[in-house]
């Protein structure tokens, strides 16, 4: 696509030169598209510690039509067919040394991981451990499952998932995830569940339908792509962006078959606008109801600090974080718009985890979305709602095509991938946030950012 | 309704509309025609309403300045945008009514139960306008065409005279006066002692009125940008008397001796282009949509002049028009929360609104016991009007149409506005909304 | 008296050239000759060219100017022959009144017959009235009198005084303006025939002592009647008195006024207001 490294590092003459010179040779991601399978291959589940969570996902995958296989033995003597998945259920892990069977599972099976294959753990939150060796072999995951990232080749990820006692049911939807094409940018990753009454029998091509999505700043870039993907998944797409940007957003709402709402979100008057678009047109009463918000709008102002102006500093954060806060409280504060079980999603940004030279405004912006979602979380859950956040590392868009060319290529090596994402991978992950099967994923930040060295 | 045959009569929502901004002539959409316009605007009316695919009973539009290639224009248009291209279509054409007068043609089938839902508009670019050549040379043209034999096209070919090569460009003048529409309009309002200064004062607050309208974002669900104009390229925000006084006079030729015009290049409406667009339909379907009802249109009216040889001014058709539509409907002039003059020239608004109150006007030519008297001006043109926001012909009703409903909406239920639109050929559009 | 019936229109170049030629010496009184020709119709081409150099719509109907398109190559014979006491060159048209008696279709059989009349004094010369008479079926359908001014001459001893004054009563403002190109003379020439030099080109005229090119007469009489021609009554006479000379281009005004059942107006020069044409329409 827009990477023209990948395309000439996996060309027939771009391989031989990048072999020879020692360049890094990306992979081409595996990326979802509708119909396609789950898992490329077969899928192998192992087992350390007690492991309480086999079965859950045997069935899960099994459902999803995925081959299970049984686990390798050590000397990886096994049928010789290549993996798609690697799936180690690290739940009931009392002592450091309860991961030695981590490490037997894990070896072999790697060994024999496809291209864009997944290794992917479930295991017990150290917050919650009974004793500190229980915490210790609990957050030795932590470590296991980065390095396994950085190590894996071919465009494979590795990724975590704590699953606190009572979450169960909350494994299905981000098990797929991290399986499928969706997560393709999403590696290194340790996301946490909560208990949560999630629903079932959710359409896997359709997991959006007929929900109703606002989507902030969608008339380009990731937006326009969170907008397609919505849509691709089956939601109503209420497209949002500035009047001045109404002609593309016209665009993106017409292929998509949604509707364009000219909005300037940091208007004063713009929460109890949008409120009232959303009454006039999806009054829960009478209609459907909005599902699904995505805060995607941002803008970038930078300078570096000692030499930022106020105007720089304050419509940076009026855009990515006041107008985030402010919407979502109307949404809340307005009791007929906003479905019980609606899901918020944030767009932060690896700048807010990582920080970046010339981006305090833009930085402590999206630090504060973290910061936000978190907070908000438990309020969410009560109505059976869920709000994340979702931080993207380099994802070439537009804006990042304007970068000198060296900044650019760094910024899209310096990764697990070694390239750049995609503005369909920040959508992907926001999608699956939305899903209603997603019930179990609240207050987290998910970054999709191939593993980036920044901040991690 | 009792009855199960034809429904009775019903008011046609306004649903919305858009609208793209204007921009002055031979400038940034310098290289746009009217259908390129046409079908931007209408698939802004379905992003905006999400009618992708959708078959809406009718669209309706015209042009006042038209290619022969257009003579499909508003069916090409549907067949190029997001609308099911099973959505029939039609053009008319009423000079500067066009845009009102394709409202109340798809407001009158929808009371009439014809169709449930329909999209009014009208486009126009005095850029791309349609050049001709001259007669002599079209007549040449078009016996070359039809001619047999090659000694026949060349008896054709040889009666071409280098004089003939010049195109023929549309003038925006009266065919059987010769006036240019601004002479028209300077007589009357020399006729009705309408000053320089109150037109100026009249240009200024439409100017202010619409630049305000943009700033509190009303506009931001009425317009969406188009070859990367945000806004109508007319409106001047800072525009003051003192700037205004010193533009000269354009329009004084046809004036008695001795008399100086009042009319300037800044109190009369620019030359633009530009489309707008209406949504309209039964409440039944608007509720099935999902969709808002802004406001009804409750009736209209059309009226005429005898400029040529009537002594009435060009421009003075709405003054008759009106007030045969409030008699029907047992109105007086005062009972509207909001009046929508078209600003062709500010001393158009001015006349209009002293005949209304003139005694001896009312009773003589109106055929009134009483004059209609005078209307409250901070009512009247709220957020701007064509002096502002320039005057692209066709596309001048459908920005009053939305814009006035959205009004209302915003204003609460009940309330009332009054469309005035005068037109070409000293015709005159009228109509009431009702939220 | 004598009419002589012609055969076809006489060539109106040829007439220009004899006249031109034949201008020396002439003098006398009338002669008491009439020009004739019968059985004539309108030819379409030429009807639908008249109708669209002086903006009349095209109908079944003859514009009440039309027949003077038919009857003036007569007058044009009539004058230009050695009997006529007046010389063509010089002769100024400054009154035409057409009596239309009643709407004639454009498929109808017409006889023509044109003579001369009415000798008479004026104080710059003296003038002479050509008339035209055209029927249907015997009777009479059209008349017209056309005054010519020969400026210095002399009408006979007795000779009674010219009536040249059409007035017309207040008209208001000017209800059109138009613009009036330089190829107008030479486009109404095409389709009246009435190919004198005066109207064709600056060059021209100058050799008759204008400064430039002057519009017809009968094709400002015709514009003026085709701006009221749906407001006219069934019968009527339209008078016209011509005035100054429409020196081409230009642009002029024509103001008009509703009175009696017809029409007063006037055509001016735009700038300065200077008088080209004056007209009445009575009902007839």
């Amino acid at each position: 696509m827009a990477d023209w490294y990948t395309n000439f590092a996996n060309s027939g003459f771009g391989t031989t030169i990048t072999k020879q010179l020692g360049l890094p040779r990306p992979a081409v991601l595996r990326r979802y598209e509708p119909g396609q399978p789950l898992l490329p291959g077969p899928v192998v589940i192992g087992s350390a510690g007690q492991g309480r969570l086999r079965d859950t996902v045997s069935a899960v995958l099994k459902d999803a039509g995925v081959t299970v296989l049984s686990p390798v033995t050590a000397d990886g003597s096994t049928d010789g067919e290549k993996l798609g998945a690697v799936v180690l259920d690290a739940t009931g892990l009392s002592s450091p040394g309860d991961l030695a069977s981590a490490h037997d599972f894990l070896a072999p099976a790697i060994k024999r991981l496809r291209p864009s294959g997944r290794v992917l753990i479930l295991a017990d939150p150290p917050q919650a451990a009974d004793s500190p060796a229980q915490a210790a072999a609990r957050q030795a995951i932590d470590g296991l499952v980065r390095s396994i990232g950085k190590e894996l080749l071919n465009g494979s990820t590795a990724n975590a998932v704590y699953v606190p006692e009572g979450a169960e049911a909350s494994v299905a939807s981000p098990l797929k995830f991290f399986l499928s094409g969706r997560s393709a940018y999403v590696d290194g990753q340790l996301l946490t569940l909560s208990p949560a009454d999630v629903p079932t029998g959710e359409d896997a091509e359709k997991p959006l339908a007929g929900k109703v999505a606002v989507v902030t700043g969608a008339a380009r870039g990731i937006g326009a792509a969170i907008a397609q993907v919505m849509a691709r998944d089956g939601a109503h797409v209420v497209a949002v962006d500035i009047p001045a940007a109404g002609d593309s957003l016209a665009k993106v709402a017409n292929e998509i078959g949604g509707t364009a709402l000219q909005l300037d979100i940091t208007a004063s008057d713009a929460p109890q606008r949008l409120v009232e678009h959303l009454r006039e047109r999806h009054h829960a009463g009478v209609g459907p109801g909005v599902d699904i918000v995505v805060h995607n709008a941002g803008i970038t102002r930078d300078k570096l600090l000692v030499n930022m102006d106020a105007a720089r500093w304050n419509s940076v954060m009026a855009v990515n974080l006041q107008a985030q806060l402010d919407i979502t409280q109307a949404l809340l504060d307005d009791g007929d718009v906003l479905n019980d079980g609606a899901r918020i999603v944030c767009v932060s940004s690896q700048s807010g985890i990582a920080g970046n030279r010339g981006q305090t405004n833009y930085a402590a912006s999206k630090a504060g979305v973290i910061g936000m979602v978190r907070a908000w979380a438990p309020q969410f859950a009560e109505r059976n709602a869920t709000i994340n956040a979702v931080a993207p590392g380099f994802i070439i868009t537009e804006m990042t095509a304007k970068m000198p060319l060296g900044t650019r290529e760094v910024g899209s090596r310096i990764n697990s991938l070694q390239q750049g994402g995609l503005p369909v991978d920040v959508a992907e992950t926001i999608a699956w946030l939305s899903q209603p099967g997603s019930a179990g994923v609240n207050g987290q930040t998910v970054r999709v950012c191939g593993q980036s060295m920044l901040g991690a | 309704m009792a009855s199960n045959s034809k429904p009775a009569t019903r008011k046609a929502a306004i649903v919305g509309g858009n609208r793209i901004p204007f921009a002055r002539s031979n400038s940034t959409y310098g290289q746009a025609s009217n259908q390129d316009m046409l079908t931007a605007t209408i698939d802004g009316l379905v992003a905006r309403f999400g009618l992708q695919g959708e078959q809406v009973g009718e669209v309706v539009a015209g042009a006042v300045l038209k290619h022969a290639r257009d003579f499909n224009l508003t069916r090409e248009s549907v067949l190029g945008s997001r609308l099911d291209a099973s959505t029939p279509a039609y053009d008319v054409q009423q000079a500067c009514g066009t845009g009102l007068e394709a409202a109340i043609l798809v407001a009158n089938k929808i009371a009439l139960g014809q169709i449930e839902s329909g999209i009014a508009g009208g486009v126009d670019t005095t850029s791309d306008a349609p050049l001709a050549v001259g007669d002599d040379l079209r007549r040449i043209l078009i016996s070359l065409n039809s001619a047999k034999t090659l000694q026949d096209r060349l008896k054709a070919i040889a009666r071409i005279r280098p004089g003939m090569i010049a195109p023929e460009i549309p003038r925006n003048a009266e065919p059987r006066t010769g006036l240019a529409m601004g002479e028209h309009a300077q007589l009357t309002a020399h006729e009705w002692e309408i000053g320089r200064e109150e037109q100026d004062e009249l240009t200024v607050r439409s100017h202010q009125n619409m630049a305000a309208a943009y700033e509190r974002g009303f506009f931001d669900d009425l317009v969406t940008p188009f070859l990367g104009l945000t806004r109508d390229q007319n409106l001047r925000p800072d525009s003051s008397l003192e700037k205004l006084a010193k533009l000269k006079p354009v329009f004084g030729r046809a004036l008695p001796d001795g008399a100086e015009g009042t009319m300037t290049a800044g109190n009369s409406t620019p030359l633009t282009d530009g489309a707008s667009a209406v949504l309209l339909a039964s409440d039944e379907w608007a509720a099935e949509q999902g969709l808002p009802v802004l406001a009804h249109l409750v009736d209209a009216q059309t009226a005429a002049v005898d400029y040529v040889h009537g002594g009435e001014g060009l421009l003075m058709a709405p003054v008759y028009a009106v007030p045969k539509m409030l008699a029907r409907n047992g109105l007086t002039l005062q009972d509207f929360d909001f009046y929508e003059i078209h600003e062709a020239f500010a001393s158009t608004v001015l006349a209009t609104m002293k005949a209304w109150e003139d005694p001896a006007y009312c009773k003589e030519k109106l055929g009134l016991d009483a004059p209609l008297g005078s209307i409250d001006r901070s009512k009247l043109n709220v957020y701007g009007s064509s002096l502002a926001a320039g005057h692209p012909f066709a596309a001048t009703g459908g920005r009053i149409v939305a814009s006035l409903a959205k009004t209302l909406h915003q204003a609460g239920p009940g309330k009332r506005g009054l469309i005035s639109i005068c037109a070409a050929g000293g015709q005159g559009v009228v109509a009431i909304l009702e939220s | 008296m004598g009419t002589t019936v012609l055969d076809a229109p006489p060539n109106m170049a040829a007439l220009f050239a004899r006249a031109a030629l034949t201008a020396r010496g002439r003098g006398g009184d009338l002669p008491d000759t009439r020009l004739a020709r019968t059985g004539v119709t309108v030819e379409p081409g030429s009807l639908a060219d008249y109708a669209r150099v002086c903006r009349f719509p095209l109908s079944d109907t003859l514009p009440a100017t039309y027949p003077h398109m038919l009857t003036f190559p007569l007058q044009m014979a009539l004058m230009s022959d050695r009997a006529f006491p007046l010389a063509l060159p010089g002769l100024v048209h400054v009154r035409n009144r057409i009596d239309a008696v009643r709407p004639i279709g454009s498929g109808e059989t017409l006889d023509l017959e044109v003579w001369a009349e009415r000798f008479a004094s004026h104080r710059s010369g003296a003038t002479v009235d050509l008339c035209a008479s055209v029927s249907a079926g015997g009777a009479e359908v059209w008349r017209s009198r056309s005054t010519y001014l020969a400026r210095g001459a002399k009408a006979p001893a007795g000779a009674p005084d010219s009536d040249v004054t059409v007035d017309v009563g207040d008209l208001g403002h000017p209800v059109a303006t138009w613009r009036i190109p330089d190829d107008a003379g030479r486009r109404y020439a095409k389709v009246s025939g009435d190919v004198n030099p005066i109207h064709l080109s600056g060059l021209t005229a100058k050799a008759f002592g204008f400064k430039r090119a002057i519009a017809h007469g009968m094709w400002v009489k015709a514009r003026v009647l085709a701006a009221v021609e749906n407001r006219l009554p069934e019968a009527f006479t339209v008078d016209v008195g011509f005035r100054k000379p429409l020196f081409l281009p230009s642009t002029v005004t024509l103001a008009t006024a509703a009175t009696g059942g017809g029409w007063d107006a006037a055509v001016r020069n735009a700038k300065s207001g200077t008088e080209h044409l004056l007209a009445t329409v009575r009902p007839l």
